[in-house]
């Protein structure tokens, strides 16, 4: 037991110790949360530049509708805040006639779109002759929005939103119906998303909670990336440790001095220490972050240790995996091939974790959250999702997962008791588990 | 009293006997040197006293320090492998607390420090390993493998990569091993190294044993069957010569093998025809010569085939 720590201990000092270690530990939340940072930062670099929109309103009674709109707009949505200190974030709409010198439509259009080529608008709208009283003829009765810009789609939705709620009104008139009823008659009624009612301890019961897409959905996905994040920042060094130690002839050194068991149960124990480490440091600054942002109600505290533990398992059976390929490789360009099924287990809880998501408690979630590869991940989820789960599940999960965690590193450390020795030719698979039955 | 006793071991690699039948004792205090070709069998032998390999099941056992036991792991024996053994990225320091605390010694300092002064290495104890020599790092090896001050020193190769005088510092630490009681087993291509220090040589070739025993025993079974000539003059092909097998030329001297039961008188006029013997020596065969004996035949069929 005492070798088993000065192993765990020199490994967990070699990687933390490494460049690699800190450039992870900076580089993994700028890889996770810079999108959300570049994001918050450009959202300032709006392109502030005016719209201009021609129109040609072949309806005869859409334009004002449109050009009122977009006055209207252009003074109360494009600043950030009331008031003659407003900053202008948002760019003005200008309306305009389509100023075209032709009478065939072909022609119009043609007309038009080298103006847009030619920069003089930036796109321009054709309304149908009927699309108020909709007739035989389909293209009289739509809106066609033509532009260069196909990814930019505000202008596009605008126009849409203030025409049809115009030619609305326009066909309620018609009809002789008051707006104000009708729109009271179709109002649909919401349905909302909310938890259950408890009683607390002082007889009140309590209002129910509005469940919450980010505590529903963002949560549980940013565990489980962290998770698979630790686990592949973490466990991976593993597989180099183990190819440095038969590369260098090490291996040869250490089992002169201690049980391949005892040697793989160090490198693993150091491993999850330095993973753990990680962990805290993300664990840590996530809260502080969510505390910052004042939604600490967010940050999953009840199942924080059931988290850390799955943390420790994963690392642990992975580690273990990682190790027996490093041991039946012979440099890192072979491994690599070797690590492909690995990693496909590694990987599978993300294939269905939307599945276990959005049906917590169904008989496959279950069956799926106790396969133990996909345990940390799966059953995080589901314990995540309100209202959790019985605790018998994690409980079961977990000796799960220890048992296959032992059965693991009995194997690897069969692997690599006798794949560290081999030299200049690497292990296929058939070789690895002769190794592991035959020893 | 046996520090290692080999009986009847053998050990195959798939179909490839890597050592054949192998039957050896190795007694305490002594220095034991382990000599034969590449891919002979010798680190398969070392790796299997390690207990790193076993022998094939059912094949002879392997008793070390007295003990049958299975398991590589042993704070008794310390062990220098082939070339490398050292973490690239650690400080010499750092890996030589690493190693000794393996080895179960928590007095790191008294252990080290000796060591390192003795072996020069001051300089460089708080370097990291890419930065060292191959000589220095060969130095750090032999440090790591003695440092828990083991009974049995297993040493793959010690010499290999030094300069003279770093081999002398080494072949001076080996022997100061064997004054304090430790059993040092060393294998090496140097046959001078092996006829100068070892207390008894080994070797193994093609996974057979073909010497065992000293060095003065095994010189003895192939008699004084060699001449040590010094010619004046250009030199001129001896070989010629009535009752002389083999040459060996060194170029200023060349060594003659005689053929069993010939004349050395013969010989010797017959040299005197060839101009002045400046020297003339009767004398036993040296470990290198009869190394080359027992190797060279096949290798020249092997370059043959």
């Amino acid at each position: 037991m005492r070798k088993t720590l000065v192993i765990a201990v020199r490994e967990y000092k070699s990687a933390v110790k490494t460049k690699a270690f800190l450039i992870t530990l900076v580089a993994m939340p700028i890889l996770f949360g810079g999108s959300i940072v570049v994001h918050a930062l450009l959202e300032d670099k709006v392109d502030t530049r005016d719209r201009r929109v021609a129109v040609l309103d072949r309806t005869d009674q859409l334009f004002q509708t449109l050009d009122n709109a977009a006055q209207k707009h252009n003074q109360t949505e494009i600043f950030d805040q009331e008031g003659a200190q407003g900053k202008k974030v948002k760019p003005c709409f200008v309306v305009q006639e389509a100023r075209v010198a032709s009478q065939d439509l072909a022609q119009m259009r043609l007309e038009l779109s080298e103006q847009v080529r030619n920069d003089e608008i930036m796109s321009f709208v054709i309304i149908g002759r009927d699309v108020i009283d909709p007739g035989e003829d389909q293209s009289e009765n739509t809106i066609a929005y033509h532009s260069n810009t196909p990814t930019y789609d505000e202008l596009r939705r605008w126009i849409g939103y203030v025409l049809n709620e115009r030619i609305r009104e326009l066909r309620l008139e018609a009809a002789d119906l008051d707006s104000d009823v009708v729109q009271k008659a179709i109002q649909s009624a919401p349905v909302g998303n909310l938890g259950l009612v408890e009683m607390d301890e002082t007889g009140q019961i309590t209002r129910a909670e509005e469940a919450n897409r980010f505590a529903t959905i963002i949560v549980p996905f940013v565990l489980i990336m962290l998770m698979f994040m630790v686990v592949m920042v973490g466990a991976q060094p593993l597989l180099q440790s183990v190819l440095e130690e038969k590369m260098q002839r090490i291996a040869e050194v250490l089992l002169g001095s201690i049980p391949p068991f005892q040697l793989m149960m160090g490198k693993l124990l150091g491993t999850v220490g330095m993973s753990l480490t990680l962990l805290a440091v993300y664990l840590v600054g996530g809260f502080l972050a969510v505390q910052k942002a004042g939604v600490v109600q967010f940050f999953p505290t009840e199942i924080i240790w059931w988290f850390v533990l799955f943390q420790a398992l994963a690392v642990l059976l992975f580690g273990s995996l990682f190790i027996a390929i490093g041991a039946a490789c012979t440099d890192l360009k072979e491994s690599q091939s070797m690590l492909t099924p690995v990693m496909v287990l590694v990987i599978s809880p993300l294939f269905v974790w939307m599945y276990v998501l959005q049906q917590p408690n169904a008989p496959l979630s279950v069956a799926l959250s106790l396969f133990p590869p996909a345990t940390p991940m799966l059953m995080i989820i589901r314990q995540a999702v309100p209202p959790g789960i019985p605790l018998w599940q994690p409980l079961l999960g977990v000796l799960l997962l220890l048992i296959t965690t032992v059965l693991g590193v009995l194997a690897a450390s069969r692997i690599f008791r006798v794949g560290i020795l081999m030299q200049g030719k690497g292990a296929k698979f058939g070789e690895m588990l002769r190794w592991i039955f035959r020893g | 009293m046996n520090i290692v006793e080999i009986e009847d071991v053998t050990k195959t690699f798939g179909r490839q006997t890597a050592v054949n039948d192998l039957t050896l004792s190795v007694p305490q205090g002594s220095i034991y040197g382990f000599i034969g070709p590449n891919g002979s069998g010798k680190t398969t032998t070392l790796r299997m006293i390690m207990r790193i390999y076993h022998p094939d099941s059912g094949r002879g056992t392997i008793r070390v320090l007295g003990e049958e036991s299975y398991g590589a792991a042993n704070d008794r024996i310390g062990y220098l492998p082939e070339e490398r053994g050292l973490y690239k990225k650690m400080r010499v320091r750092e890996i030589l607390r690493f190693y000794a605390e393996l080895k179960g010694r928590r007095d790191f300092k008294t252990a080290a420090d000796p060591w390192i002064e003795r072996l020069d290495v001051t300089d460089w104890a708080d370097k990291k390993i890419e930065a060292l020599s191959k000589g220095m790092s060969q130095k750090i090896q032999f440090i790591a493998a003695v440092i828990g001050e083991p009974e049995l020193v297993i040493l793959d190769e010690p010499f290999s990569g030094l300069d003279p005088v770093n081999t002398d510092a080494l072949r001076d630490a080996v022997l100061d091993l064997r004054k304090s009681g430790t059993t040092v087993i060393f294998s090496t291509h140097d046959m001078d190294m092996a006829e100068r220090m070892c207390d008894f040589v080994f070797m193994i070739y093609k996974g057979n044993k073909v010497l065992d025993g000293t060095l003065e025993a095994i010189q003895g079974t192939y008699g004084q069957d060699t001449i040590r000539v010094k010619l004046g003059g250009n030199g001129c092909d001896l070989s010629a010569i009535g009752g002389v097998e083999k040459v060996n030329d060194f170029g200023r001297l060349q060594e003659l093998r005689i053929i069993d039961g010939a004349d050395t008188q013969d010989v010797l006029s017959n040299l005197m025809k060839l101009g002045k013997v400046e020297h003339f020596e009767l004398t036993r065969p040296s470990l290198h010569d009869i190394f080359v004996r027992i190797a060279a035949p096949d290798e020249k069929e092997a370059d043959d085939a």
